[in-house]
């Protein structure tokens, strides 16, 4: 992992109206992505680990969402500032994204080698011919067997583990600096997740990628991220390296995660261990410590306030508890 | 790809085969109708009938006679019209009808997905929301006051087109300006909204954020990407829409009088002849099972998903 | 009392979400459906109060009044006289006469006076028959066209709920035997729907009216035994989705009979469907008995139906057009009326819907 930062993500806010309120998905996040770093985005369904991504794409759908605030830096340019023509070009082509469901991600209607070959035209400015080599170059790279032969194919013809293979070939065809992956095992059977992740793994170092994991499962985490950011209601609730936030997590919402996660290793029987009540409705959430509610360390100044950002030691915490104790 | 064919052929058989049995019971046991011996039928009449259906002949074999007779092509004799069979009024009335009906649906087809495709692109648009409320009208308001209002209104007090007719004197074609879209316009509105909701639909879906998500431009995302998948309803509803097609020509042909078969059903329904009326029934329902028939193997073209083993 | 709503710990309201309520919510705020939902209930309320309105019957026969058109100033009379009028000024003229001469005065004199005194007996009173008023109009027999407006939306609306109903009935039996017990009797069922699709439904409903003579039950039956199709399949899906769900098996776990299990657990949840389906199946019917009626093998006289009204004005619609545009409008608000509703109620208690358009 290189010390040059590629990503910086600052301020990042992103709402959505609806009927019944403004929904603030993500509201001010802070993050920055090393090169060759893999990051990991953890937290429970609707916590805007996606969005967040997302909105660096400047993938959300604008009407009922937007960006409200912040900067997303990409090798020093705001990307939230650049024309749309500037934004496509780094769609794909400096920033790849691949997503939780293999079988709603490809076109049913097109082949493979079209749907690969485009991406590749567009960016590297290949011919038909030899684009389409690269594609299949790149399906061998993922483990497809008989790459020349199913790149014609259509994806109804492949299964979910190879078509999130192929996802991966198509986002990692054009040489990204960084590839998000939002979910991308969560759809698929528990032997096939090892494979992908393997993948992901092994070719993220081989071309000097960096990713950005997004997942709400510790596990997968665990063996692949360099770093891991925990978000909980919109906000990152902490930051740290990996081996570091499992051995010491600090913010109550990660360490109930950890203890939540069933051992094979621990001796005895054990209850298995959840953490009470309820994600937040993120309609007109006020600003105090999102997680009290559901926290045995809840104090006064948690119901009031949203902790600020506390600095410790290589890694970054939000809450009350450790701000106390400067 | 042929046994996907002759199964669908097969599947035809069926509903062919009630329809022709239906046919010759109904003709059979109409009240009123050329078998029922209470009334006093005159000679020259009662004279056709015996002779085309062998009444002494046991039913079954009238049956298999009459089945093998509709397989050839004959229809039988008209019950109220001695002079001419079924068969003349049929091929004299039927391209009448065929031609605004294809026409029609023709029109309907490109202008109603034209308008549903400009429609999405520019959602909640101003365009967007007269384009629906006008398609609106074509879903709601029944044929006959649409015909009715477009030929007081462009004929009769604009003068633009002529009230009636076909095809003859000096307006020539134009007389078929005025049916033709009467009869398009609830399914040009139908294909409007649907394609409009369908290419809505597609725009949300993951395939096109994946697309997105690669750096395609629009235009070139909404032609290559969309338009193949959200057109699908559009082709599958060609079959029912022609079915209605079929329909609402009864209606189109009696306000503008053309002499085609809905005009020659509708009045052999008043005179109960019955002979007529399921000849015309078995050509209408033979050309809309073809339809059908030919719509699912477009559909099948059309659809990579679908296998034809 | 504290009325105030419950509130979580981060003083969020909490809201208890019951389908109706929610769906109604929903409902109340669209403008459109709300609009429609008015102008029915208004429709309704005409129709069922016809008998105590002050309005004309629908089928006395007043001759000379004959072809009037609609008019909220001038009775009947006065009409009758400027149309005599006119046409004496048409003859007049080619005689090449601007003006009237005496025998033609008197001759209107004698009319007014004639209408200022004649009387008839209607309904067992004694009235001017000339001073009536038509806001509507009148038909070729002088019958008021107003009365026959209102009076055809009588049948109309009827049949359009009647036939609703009866099919919607007929299709949830049939569809929720054919999902529930699925297997052979499924089967059967299924491709008996299947073959009754393809067959030329109009022309089905057409041949029966030929056969059976043209009356308002026949035409019932007619409607009923071709529409139940499309009610039936629907049904038959949202069962068979909702018979492997989770709380069915709840209830066969405590015991619960088949009918039981039908009745009181699959059809309640499948109501939502059927109601919106029968909201907009009822401008469908109300469509198809106005095409029969059209044809002329609908409703027949003295009855009326706005198909039938409409059907009857379209060969003099030159002269006459109010006799068409008249009840086509009235048709046409209610129908807008009742899609409009039936839209709303879709996307109050299904706004995930895959059927909207």
């Amino acid at each position: 992992m290189d010390t040059e930062v590629i990503l910086q993500v600052k301020d990042l806010q992103t709402y959505f109206n609806t009927d019944d309120g403004i929904v603030k998905a993500v509201d001010g996040i802070s993050y920055q992505l090393h090169r060759g770093e893999t990051l990991g985005l953890v937290g429970e369904s609707g916590c805007g680990k996606s969005v967040s991504c997302l909105s660096v794409m400047k993938l959300i759908p604008s009407p009922p969402g937007r960006i409200v605030g912040g900067q997303a830096l990409l090798d020093g340019q705001d990307i939230f500032r650049q024309s749309p023509a500037e934004v496509r070009r780094i769609r794909g082509g400096r920033i790849s994204m691949i997503f939780q469901d293999p079988m709603t991600c490809l076109n049913p209607f097109l082949r493979i080698s079209t749907q690969m070959v485009e991406t590749i035209r567009l960016h590297q400015g290949l011919g038909a011919a030899q684009a389409k080599d690269k594609a299949v170059d790149m399906l061998r790279l993922v483990g497809i067997p008989n790459p020349a032969k199913r790149v014609d194919a259509y994806p109804h013809q492949f299964s979910g583990g190879m078509r999130q293979r192929v996802m991966i070939a198509m986002a990692l065809s054009c040489n990204p600096e960084i590839l998000i992956a939002d979910e991308p095992t969560t759809a698929l059977d528990v032997t096939i997740q090892a494979q992908i992740l393997e993948i992901i793994k092994k070719l993220s170092r081989e071309l000097g990628t960096a990713v950005i994991l997004i997942t709400h499962d510790l596990g997968v985490v665990a063996g692949m991220c360099d770093n891991i950011c925990v978000m909980y209601a919109g906000r990152i609730v902490e930051k740290a390296p990996v081996n570091v936030l499992y051995r010491e997590p600090k913010h109550p919402y990660t360490q109930g995660l950890i203890k939540s996660v069933p051992r094979l290793d621990r001796p005895g029987k054990q209850r298995l261990h959840s953490i009470e009540g309820q994600p937040p409705n993120l309609i007109e959430l006020p600003d105090v410590c999102a997680f009290h509610p559901r926290c045995e360390f809840a104090m006064d100044v948690c119901r009031r306030k949203y902790p600020p950002e506390t600095a410790l030691d290589g890694r970054m915490v939000r809450c009350w508890l450790y701000e106390e104790n400067k | 790809m042929t046994k996907f064919i002759i199964r669908r052929l097969i599947g035809l058989v069926p509903t062919l085969f009630v329809i022709v049995t239906l046919s010759f019971f109904i003709i059979r046991v109409a009240p009123g109708g050329p078998f029922d011996l209470e009334k006093r039928l005159p000679p020259t009449i009662k004279k056709n009938i015996e002779r085309k259906y062998h009444l002494d002949e046991p039913v079954l074999v009238q049956y298999g006679r009459y089945v093998l007779d509709v397989l050839r092509g004959d229809l039988g004799p008209s019950y109220r019209n001695p002079d001419h069979d079924v068969n003349y009024f049929v091929w004299n009335s039927l391209p009448k009808s065929m031609l605004i009906g294809v026409l029609a649906l023709g029109i309907s087809v490109v202008v109603g997905i034209g308008v549903g495709m400009i429609s999405a692109m520019r959602q909640n648009s101003w365009a967007d929301y007269s384009a629906m409320s006008f398609a609106v009208i074509g879903i709601t308001v029944p044929l006959f006051v649409i015909g009715p209002v477009l030929m007081y209104a462009f004929a009769m007090r604009l003068h633009w087109l002529p009230t009636s007719g076909w095809l003859s004197g000096e307006a020539g074609w134009l007389t078929l300006v005025l049916p033709v879209v009467t009869l398009a316009f609830p399914y040009f509105a139908y294909n409007a909204r649907l394609s409009r909701a369908s290419i809505l639909e597609v725009l949300r879906s993951d395939y096109v954020r994946t697309a997105r998500a690669k750096g395609l431009r629009d235009s070139v995302i909404m032609f290559k990407h969309v338009l193949k998948g959200a057109l699908l309803p559009v082709v599958s509803f060609l079959g029912p829409a022609f079915a209605g097609i079929v329909t609402g020509s009864v209606v189109v042909e009696r306000i503008f009088r053309i002499p085609g078969m809905g005009q020659f059903f509708v009045q052999a329904a008043f005179n109960r002849d019955y002979t007529l009326l399921m000849g015309d029934v078995i050509v209408y329902s033979v050309i809309l099972v073809v339809m059908n028939f030919g719509v699912d193997i477009v559909y099948g073209f059309l659809d990579p998903r679908i296998s034809y083993s | 009392m504290n009325k105030q709503p419950p509130v979580n710990e981060l003083n969020q309201p909490l809201k208890g979400v019951s389908l109706w309520r929610d769906a109604w919510r929903r409902l109340s705020k669209n403008k459109m459906a709300m609009g429609g939902l008015v102008v029915v209930v208004i429709y309704a309320l005409v129709c069922v109060l016809a008998p105590v309105l002050p309005i004309y019957s629908y089928k006395f026969q007043v001759l000379e009044h004959q072809y009037l058109p609609p008019s909220l100033s001038k009775n009947a009379g006065q009409l009758m006289v400027e149309r005599q009028e006119q046409l004496l000024l048409a003859m007049a003229g080619k005689d090449e006469r601007r003006e009237l001469n005496e025998e033609e005065l008197a001759l209107l004199e004698a009319m007014r006076g004639k209408i200022d005194t004649e009387t008839a007996e209607i309904d067992g009173k004694t009235v001017l028959v000339h001073h009536r008023r038509y806001p509507f109009g009148t038909d070729p027999l002088g019958r008021d066209l107003l009365a026959r407006v209102i009076y055809g939306g009588q049948v109309s609306i009827a049949i359009g709920l009647v036939g609703t109903i009866t099919s919607v009935l007929i299709g949830i039996i049939i569809g929720a035997v054919a999902g529930y017990a699925g297997g052979q009797l499924d089967y059967l069922i299924t491709r008996f729907i299947d073959v009754m699709y393809g067959l030329p439904y109009m022309m089905l409903v057409i041949i029966l009216m030929a056969l059976f003579g043209r009356n308002i039950l026949n035409l019932f039956l007619a409607l009923a035994i071709v529409s139940w199709l499309t009610e039936a399949r629907v049904v038959r899906g949202q069962i068979i989705s909702l018979k492997n769900a989770e709380f069915v098996q709840a209830a066969r776990s405590v015991g619960a009979g088949t009918g039981r299990i039908i009745f009181r657990h699959l059809v309640p949840n499948t109501l939502g469907v059927i109601v919106v389906f029968a909201t907009l199946r009822i401008p469908s019917f109300i469509m198809l008995e106005a095409f029969l009626s059209f044809l002329g093998l609908g409703v027949q006289a003295p009855f009326a139906s706005w198909g039938s009204l409409v059907g009857e004005a379209v060969e003099g619609m030159n002269l006459y057009p109010w006799r068409l545009f008249i009840p086509a409008l009235a048709m046409v608000i209610f129908l807008f009326a009742m899609n409009f509703l039936g839209d709303g109620l879709r996307d109050a208690l299904d706004p995930q819907s895959k059927n909207k358009l």
